[in-house]
């Protein structure tokens, strides 16, 4: 077909390259293997999460359940908390950012593939440094908010909350190093005549991703050393005794904490505009005012942090300004709402599983948008804040928003990553279970909030007219983890068994799916040169690009040399051999994650009294990090 | 497929959603938050129901767009294509711009509310002031000179004004038929106020910490007794006095006594004299003491009495029958006795030898417990045999409670150890304690 086809030949479902062992994994620098990486831990810890919230729900099921302890309960809710933010929707994110955006923007790696490697360990060492201590009862307890002065030495001075202060501190590299990374990537890697409006959403959501990772971040870091600095050298930051002021801590960690529900979102949100033009036929409906959407929100997002705190009596000025700034969110929020539904809008639609998902998001994230409006007004909040009725509101952002945004960008990209179909028959199966689960764990919620249930609470007493409520929320958690499992099926017999998908299984328009599935590890033989936002649909599907901004896409372009040549392979050509440099596998990054993580331990060394070992530790860490850094900085890249 | 399916399961989800609204609508709900009991909730619930409605129509307006586009423009084999539309300015701004004039209608009463609400509290308002502990409730009527825990009396028709601190962590304060949440925060004295509407019916409303505050979070609750003013002026009256049985007390007795012998001999005086000593004068003697008014057991309704089960702490029970609430108080105010029962190093019983004061006791001020329906922050009934189970081992009951385990042999959970049976108090002892903090009506 393209006049431009490079003649290489491969069956579609080879692995992208020679490389496997365990040592391949522990030394890779290629983003698409990181990527795979991220999506294996995440999908990992979502189970571990699942099972925190199925444990949860069982125990209030019924009021005065015992099924675990007050004290196992408060553990449980604060690392299902925790691990659902820091360690599955950021890191499934990240996961996307890694595998596709040097696909979508034409590169063929980051920017700083070794920093990458780096970012993907001190992750998956910072997550089990959080995790495994719930296993000896010493799991994080002070919600995943770590308010002050509970989080602090006086009142939770067991080891419980330095895990969380530690390990927080250690997400937060790799969060601001991955950020980095991609900022400069989709700066500087774009693909010629990529210009910044030819990006496909899902690079731009990325883009504003990142940029609030790099803004919100270090404000938690700071909130954080000031609590790791009282629970370990006595400073007094929060301490009450001192005069200390806890609502320091609350600004701090919200004006965080707010930034992060959109770093949550908006990939998502990317995702879903990745899959509804595909199987809708059409570009997205109006793609400038998505890009501008995204950017408003993540701004807006900075101000607004103090809707989280309208009971702690910040007066009316403030409260009032901070309701008004919340309201305005909704109204970037709600046109990206009517711009998907647009897009759907006189299209030829068809429904594969990735479709279900994003069209769910859609109706599942509107309804967590309503609820957050009347967040949003103090007087009606201050009967909502606390209750299960904010449960029930921000699961329908993450759950109904974040998690089904991703499940749709997973069954949309499996067959780019794996090179083979998820099966469309049990992915129905997982969506509707999963959509009615999600509905019936989280709409009950809604009246038992309103109805005056707290959270947090790990019991209730009976005749208080949430016993029907609860019932159902536990009912449809199980349903859950059914529908998690039935995926769990479907990804893994896929990978093994599933129908073979080629370049372009969907008839999708970006970049990405001009190359091969599994994509080598150098991604584009020949670097391609951009002309539309629609690349593969100028070349596949003309009438549906036509007339579109910052696109010149004729038959005559197409004709030209500025069209996308696709790389329609049947045997694979090594990098080598292509005589493209690829940077060098390295074990470095691996082994500077290893020193942070021995470093940061050596303070718990410190609060069990050894000085000396914390001492020896927390030296060796050092010694051992800036060794390996070293050796890394020195070693030739490729 | 998607048609398929939305055809399987929409009669399912439509009963689903059907048997919420008539669950939501049939049930009792003695936590709503949709009463409008004060000006506060007069506020919150105009606005949540305008909210709701503007709400509810942009929900329907999106998940119907949705739900047609879906059905209309599935592919279906040699229909039309695709048209192609890439954006519609006007319609862009279109939906940008309602949803801006939306948000208007809910800006412009939600300020005006915030205003209203946080206005300063009339001058002649109750003063309540809420100090949190982990994990109960501390009330006190300053302008009574009253302390209590875990009850809080408020008079219909006054407004009140809440003063909230706490004495560690963070805590929040709630009673949802009344509204109104507000945090308790270290260093910091915070406000709140309102008014229980004088057409509300005198009745007993639950109320809750909702600020996360560690392991017993959940158990800490209280009780909310909306009494009209003068059953508020009843039992202020007594509520104020000293315990029953302590020295005080009984001082004070003939103090009152030789003060209306004095009255008897100089009629003049007599009317002056006795306003003050009904007011202020504490007694022992019950025909002479204000009468120990509390809210009436039998129009609590059945959510406002805990049921929390009881543990399996073995306890004697037929001595609780027997219990001597003399032996009781010398018991706790014997000073040999403080090894054994320390109580009044961490409760204040006015009128006693305290070993602590208001300011600094790490637990409920016992003045007049035994006037109390519930004890453990509204965690049990206050009934002999939960009180006596609580005294022996307080920690099983309340998980993390600062309050020890006394009981001879048994296990506190908290220090993972038994208390040595010399060290702790049996049965019997346990149920003459009993008998006199019942006493302390």
């Amino acid at each position: 077909m393209a006049s431009h086809a490079i003649p290489t030949h491969a069956s579609a479902a080879s692995p992208s390259s020679e490389q496997t062992g365990l040592w391949s994994w522990l030394t890779t620098v290629d983003h698409k293997r990181i990527g795979i990486l991220y999506l294996y831990t995440a999908l990992f810890y979502l189970l571990v999460g699942g099972l925190e919230a199925l444990l949860i729900r069982t125990q209030l099921a019924k009021p005065n359940l015992h099924v675990v302890s007050a004290e196992t309960y408060n553990q449980l809710f604060t690392m299902h908390g925790t691990t659902m933010v820091f360690l599955v929707v950021m890191p499934l994110s990240a996961a996307f950012f890694n595998y596709l955006i040097p696909l979508q923007i034409g590169a063929r790696d980051v920017a700083f593939p070794r920093l990458n490697a780096f970012s993907y360990w001190v992750y998956a060492l910072g997550g089990l440094f959080i995790t495994l201590p719930i296993f000896f009862g010493l799991a994080p307890n002070g919600g995943w908010f770590g308010y002050a002065p509970l989080s602090g030495p006086t009142y939770g001075g067991g080891f419980n909350m330095d895990f969380w202060v530690l390990g927080l501190q250690i997400l937060g590299i790799s969060s601001l190093a991955a950020a980095f990374n991609f900022i400069t990537t989709i700066i500087n890697l774009r693909a010629p005549g990529m210009t910044l409006m030819r990006m496909p959403m899902f690079t731009w959501m990325s883009f504003v991703v990142q940029f609030l990772i790099v803004l919100a971040f270090p404000v938690i870091t700071a909130a954080l050393f000031f609590l790791q600095f009282d629970r370990f050298f006595g400073t007094q930051f929060y301490e009450v005794s001192a005069g200390g002021d806890p609502l320091l801590w609350q600004h701090l960690f919200w004006v965080f904490g707010h930034p992060e529900v959109y770093i949550l979102i908006l990939p998502a949100f990317g995702l879903v505009s990745e899959v509804l033009p595909t199987h809708s036929r059409k570009p997205l409906f109006g793609y400038n005012v998505m890009a501008y959407s995204g950017i408003m929100i993540g701004f807006l997002g900075f101000g607004v942090w103090a809707h989280h705190m309208f009971a702690v009596g910040m007066g009316p000025v403030a409260d009032s300004i901070f309701s008004v700034a919340t309201m305005l969110i909704g109204i970037p929020t709600g046109v990206k709402i009517f711009n998907w539904i647009a897009t759907m809008y006189g299209g030829s639609l068809r429904f594969p599983t990735s479709m279900k998902f994003a069209i769910g998001l859609i109706a599942m994230f509107t309804i967590g948008g309503i609820s957050g409006v009347m967040h949003s007004s103090p007087p009606s909040d201050l009967q909502q804040t606390d209750t299960y009725f904010v449960v029930a509101h921000f699961h329908y952002v993450l759950y109904g928003g974040a998690i089904m945004g991703i499940f749709a960008g997973i069954y949309h990209y499996f067959p780019k990553i794996t090179g083979r179909f998820m099966s469309e028959k049990i992915g129905s199966w997982h969506f509707w279970l999963n959509f009615i689960g999600l509905n019936l764990t989280f709409f009950p919620m809604h009246f038992s909030g309103m109805l005056g249930m707290p959270r947090r609470i790990y019991t209730y007493d009976a005749g208080q007219g949430w016993d029907l409520f609860n019932l159902m929320s536990t009912t449809g958690t199980y349903m859950l983890m059914i529908a998690g499992l039935v995926f769990a099926y479907n990804f893994f017999s896929s990978r093994q068994r599933g129908a073979a998908a080629g370049n372009d299984p969907w008839g999708a328009p970006t970049l990405e799916w001009s190359i091969p599935s599994p994509p080598p590890e150098y991604n584009f033989a020949q670097i391609p040169e951009v002309a539309s936002r629609y690349p593969m649909w100028d070349l596949k599907a003309p009438d549906r690009t036509e007339g579109i901004a910052h696109s010149h896409a004729d038959a005559a372009t197409i004709a030209d040399a500025h069209a996308v040549p696709v790389h329609e392979e049947t045997e694979r050509r090594s990098a080598k051999e292509l005589g493209i440099p690829m940077p060098f596998p390295t074990i470095k990054p691996f082994m500077v994650a290893l020193g942070i993580l021995i470093l940061f331990s050596g303070l718990i060394v410190l609060h069990a009294g050894h000085f000396a070992l914390a001492m020896a530790t927390m030296l060796g860490g050092a010694a051992f990090m800036v060794g390996s850094l070293y050796a890394w900085l020195t070693s030739p890249l490729e | 497929m998607l048609k398929l399916h939305l055809r399987r399961f929409a009669p399912a989800a439509a009963l689903a959603v059907a048997l919420l609204v008539l669950a939501a609508c049939g049930g009792e709900y003695p936590n709503s938050t949709f009463s409008r009991h004060t000006e506060l909730n007069e506020g919150a619930v105009f606005l949540w129901d305008r909210m709701m409605l503007l709400g509810t129509i942009v929900f329907v307006i999106v998940e119907v767009l949705l739900v047609y586009t879906i059905f209309k423009f599935r592919r279906r084999e040699g229909g039309p294509g695709p048209r192609q539309i890439h954006g519609n300015a006007a319609l862009e701004i279109t939906w940008t711009a309602i949803p801006a004039l939306i948000l208007v209608f809910i800006a412009v009463p939600t300020v005006r509310t915030i205003f209203e609400n946080q206005r300063k509290a009339p001058a002649e308002a109750l003063q309540v002031e809420v100090i949190g502990h982990q994990w109960w409730w501390e009330f006190r009527y300053p302008q009574y000179g009253i302390v209590t825990a875990n009850e809080l009396y408020l008079p219909i028709g006054k407004t009140v004004n809440f003063s909230l601190q706490t004495r560690d962590v963070l805590h929040s304060f709630w009673v949802p038929q009344l509204g109104g949440k507000r945090d308790l925060i270290a260093n910091k004295v915070n406000h709140i106020w309102f008014t229980p509407s004088a057409s509300m019916e005198p009745t007993a409303l639950n109320g809750a910490c909702v600020e996360y505050c560690g392991a017993s979070h959940a158990n800490m609750r209280f009780r909310t007794f909306t009494v009209t003013p003068a059953e508020f002026e009843r039992w202020a009256a007594h509520q104020k006095t000293v315990a029953m049985g302590s020295p005080a007390a009984i001082a004070a007795a003939a103090a009152a006594d030789s003060a209306a012998k004095a009255a008897a001999k100089s009629p003049v005086v007599r009317a002056a004299s006795v306003v003050p000593a009904v007011a202020l004068a504490p007694h022992t003697d019950s025909s002479s003491a204000p009468e120990a008014w509390v809210f009436p057991a039998e129009k609590i309704a059945a959510y406002a009495w805990p049921q929390t089960p009881l543990p399996a702490t073995k306890f004697d029970e037929a001595l609780l029958a027997s219990g001597d609430a003399a032996t009781g108080r010398a018991l706790l105010t014997n000073p040999a006795n403080l090894g054994k029962a320390p109580c009044l190093t961490c409760h204040v019983i006015k009128g006693e030898t305290n070993y602590a004061s208001d300011d600094n006791a790490k637990g409920p001020n016992l003045t007049h417990v035994g006037s109390r329906h519930t004890f453990g922050a509204g965690l049990y009934r206050l009934d002999a045999k939960s009180l006596a189970l609580w005294i022996k081992n307080a920690p099983a009951m309340k998980p993390g409670s600062q309050m020890p385990t006394f009981g001879a042999g048994e296990y506190n959970p908290a220090i993972k150890a038994a208390v040595p049976a010399a060290a702790g108090l049996d049965d019997k002892q346990i149920a003459d304690i009993v008998a006199y903090l019942r006493s302390l009506k």
